[in-house]
């Protein structure tokens, strides 16, 4: 079976400083892949060139076949991308505000109001979600994007640092959200710096330190090649 | 298309805030307000005022004075006994002005003699009526001097007309624009123009200033909120998002004028309508003759010139709002702009482009939002040439703007171009 995702040689530079040295990977269908590292790994920008936001400065990047570079709409088509930091629009109810983004992928009325009950289904807001986004609480916020990014089944979602700044309890709840989306065929791309929540999620993983990728496999191979008991112990010895 | 106006939907949604809202309504009660306190300074300086009058004469002449006083709008409250007690006594009390007309100021006045009336002023702010009185005494004044001097020139030289003997030389006023000759006053054209237009270069700023801050604001907001990213990810073209914010913020901008001048002209119509009307009446025929009216071709090119103008100040907006990295920001990057647009406002005040010199010339009119502000006057006067080069110059601008913003919004710049003064960082 054809990757979804194929990543060669990727490389981005940021004047003098060479965020990605030419990093290479692939995501099957239905799979999750968790990209780990700690902060200025190139984890983040790794993710932002896939879902069209920065160019890179060389390599290549296909997607169902399409090469980044000359197709990016075709990407924007089918991925959906939760940036760690992103929020949703304060002055507009979380439902609105699934409408509204449901309508930039649905074909016609009927499509965006599928959408939107799905994400109202995963979200689990209920009642809160005729209420501003703006006074939601950080994993209520999460809660609601994470929905908006798996509602309309993309093709690849990719989530960067999906539980950052959540308590243990939203924590857990949105694990289990990702974890139970794949199981309709989505494939996912996830970056995270806690290396337990990845070895808990993912299918297969890549370490990833200063714009290079160390190693990659399934956490369990991963585990055995180092003899680690966990992905902290396999990082810290692949680094070595 | 339907991404477009799904999209458009949203950012006047997100302009037209409650906030807002609060401002503008805020903005009309303060301008009912000082139009209401104005309007209630206007109306007392017009009707019958109260002042004090002494005569300490008595002749018919001052009686005659007294008599016009009483006739000009003024309530008279007759003093009688000794000056500085009269003035000592008003300065107590909420009268403001005093005439005192001495004794032996008929006997003067009768055989020719220069004799004087005093007019006290009790300065105790500097209202409309306070100014108002001193006039219409002095206005007063001034004929009942032209009266005596034409009784004595008529006893001196009988057979003499004493308007010709005080005025031999008789002026015939003549304007003339391009070919066109129209007798009349150059004063009264100049006042009337400058009346029927004052108000254009308020509302060509306030258009440009709400529009362009409406922009940076738009996308400033969207940086701070953390929503940029995700929407730029949708499938949507960057030039729809693009578009979409600078067209939101242009209709935004234009309600917010349009109220703003609304309140402003409701706040200020008690002086401004009626002088105007009045001018027009008797000036209009000299317009018209001298070719100074605005025809349809006429507006047409001066609403193309505002559109390419509001368009340049949008574009401009959108790349400093992608510098800056939240409100606050945004707010600081907006000012620069707000004192570009106020160079060809005051200039339109207070200059004539025309006899500028050409360094200075050039300068102003290499801002794109110049050229409204001398189109009205440039169709009236016949530059044309003037007027074509703005708009193809805004046109040019315009162009190379939205492919700069266009470009901006493609590329990584979007996300990295920040106005920062500490070493940029940037998250791998």
């Amino acid at each position: 079976m054809a990757p979804v995702l194929e990543v060669e040689g990727l490389k981005k530079k940021y004047g003098s400083l060479e965020a990605l040295k030419g990093i290479s990977f692939k995501v099957e269908e239905g799979e999750i892949f968790g990209l780990i590292g700690p902060n200025g790994a190139g984890k983040t920008t790794t993710l932002r060139i896939i879902s069209t936001l920065l160019t890179p400065s060389d390599g290549r990047v296909t997607f169902l076949g399409f090469d980044l570079k000359k197709n990016p709409e075709k990407f924007r088509e089918k991925i959906s991308y939760l940036p760690e930091e992103a929020g949703a629009y304060r002055n507009m109810k979380g439902i609105d505000y699934l409408e509204f983004m449901a309508k930039f992928y649905a074909t016609d009325n009927n499509e965006a109001k599928k959408y939107v009950e799905r994400a109202v289904a995963i979200s689990g807001l209920g009642e809160r979600l005729k209420d501003k986004a703006g006074t939601y609480s950080k994993g209520m916020t999460r809660k609601l994007l994470l929905a908006r990014a798996l509602m309309t089944k993309p093709a690849l979602a990719i989530l960067d640092e999906p539980t950052s700044g959540l308590d243990v309890i939203n924590s857990l709840e949105v694990r289990e959200m990702i974890k139970g989306f794949t199981r309709e065929g989505v494939s996912v791309l996830l970056s995270s710096h806690n290396m337990l929540e990845v070895e808990f999620l993912s299918d297969r993983v890549a370490l990833i330190d200063r714009g290079v990728i160390l190693d990659s496999g399934t956490p369990q191979a991963l585990k055995e090649k180092y003899q680690a008991s966990n992905l902290e112990i396999v990082f810290r010895r692949a680094v070595q | 298309m339907k991404n477009f106006s799904h999209l458009l939907i949203k950012e006047i949604k997100e302009l037209l805030n409650k906030q807002l809202i609060i401002s503008l309504v805020f903005i009309l009660v303060i301008f009912n307000f000082i139009g209401n306190v104005t309007r209630t300074e206007m109306k007392k300086a017009m009707a019958k005022q109260k002042i004090a009058v002494l005569d300490q004469d008595r002749s018919e002449i001052s009686r005659n004075i007294i008599g016009a006083l009483n006739m000009a709008r003024f309530i008279i409250e007759e003093k009688t006994g000794d000056k500085e007690k009269v003035v000592q006594e008003i300065r107590n009390s909420n009268l403001d002005l005093l005439v005192v007309i001495p004794a032996g100021f008929g006997q003067l006045a009768s055989s020719f003699q220069p004799a004087e009336v005093e007019t006290y002023t009790f300065l105790r702010g500097v209202s409309i009526s306070g100014r108002t009185k001193t006039e219409i005494v002095k206005a007063l004044l001034n004929s009942t001097n032209e009266y005596l001097s034409n009784e004595y020139l008529k006893k001196k030289i009988p057979d003499a007309d004493p308007a010709l003997l005080k005025a031999p030389i008789k002026n015939r006023e003549f304007v003339v624009v391009k070919e066109k000759q129209a007798e009349g006053s150059s004063a009264v054209v100049i006042g009337a123009l400058t009346a029927q237009n004052f108000i254009l270069p308020v509302i060509l700023m306030m258009i440009i200033m709400y529009s362009s801050q409406m922009v940076i604001t738009a996308i400033a907001m969207e940086k701070q909120n953390k929503t940029l990213e995700t929407l730029l990810t949708v499938p949507v073209s960057r030039g729809a998002i693009v578009m979409a914010k600078m067209l939101a913020a242009a209709v935004v901008g234009l309600v917010s004028a349009a109220i703003y001048m609304f309140g402003f002209r409701k706040a200020f119509d008690f002086t401004s309508m009626d002088d105007i009307s009045k001018a027009l009446g008797g000036v209009a025929p000299i317009l018209k003759q001298l070719g100074l009216t605005i025809n349809t071709q006429g507006y047409i090119l001066f609403g193309i010139s505002l559109f390419l103008t509001i368009l340049c100040a949008l574009a401009l907006a959108t790349i400093l709002g992608v510098l800056a990295e939240d409100y606050r920001t945004a707010q600081s990057l907006s000012v620069p702009l707000v004192f570009i647009v106020m160079v060809p406002y005051f200039i339109s005040l207070f200059a004539d482009i025309n006899t500028m010199s050409l360094p200075a010339k050039v300068l102003v009119l290499a801002i794109p939002f110049s050229h409204p502000f001398f189109a009205m006057q440039n169709i009236m006067f016949g530059h044309l040439n003037l007027l074509w080069l703005g708009i193809a110059y805004n046109f040019l601008f315009v162009v190379v703007m939205l492919w700069w913003t266009t470009r901006i919004f493609a590329t990584d710049r979007v996300l990295t171009m920040k106005l920062k003064w500490r070493k940029k960082k940037v998250v791998l």
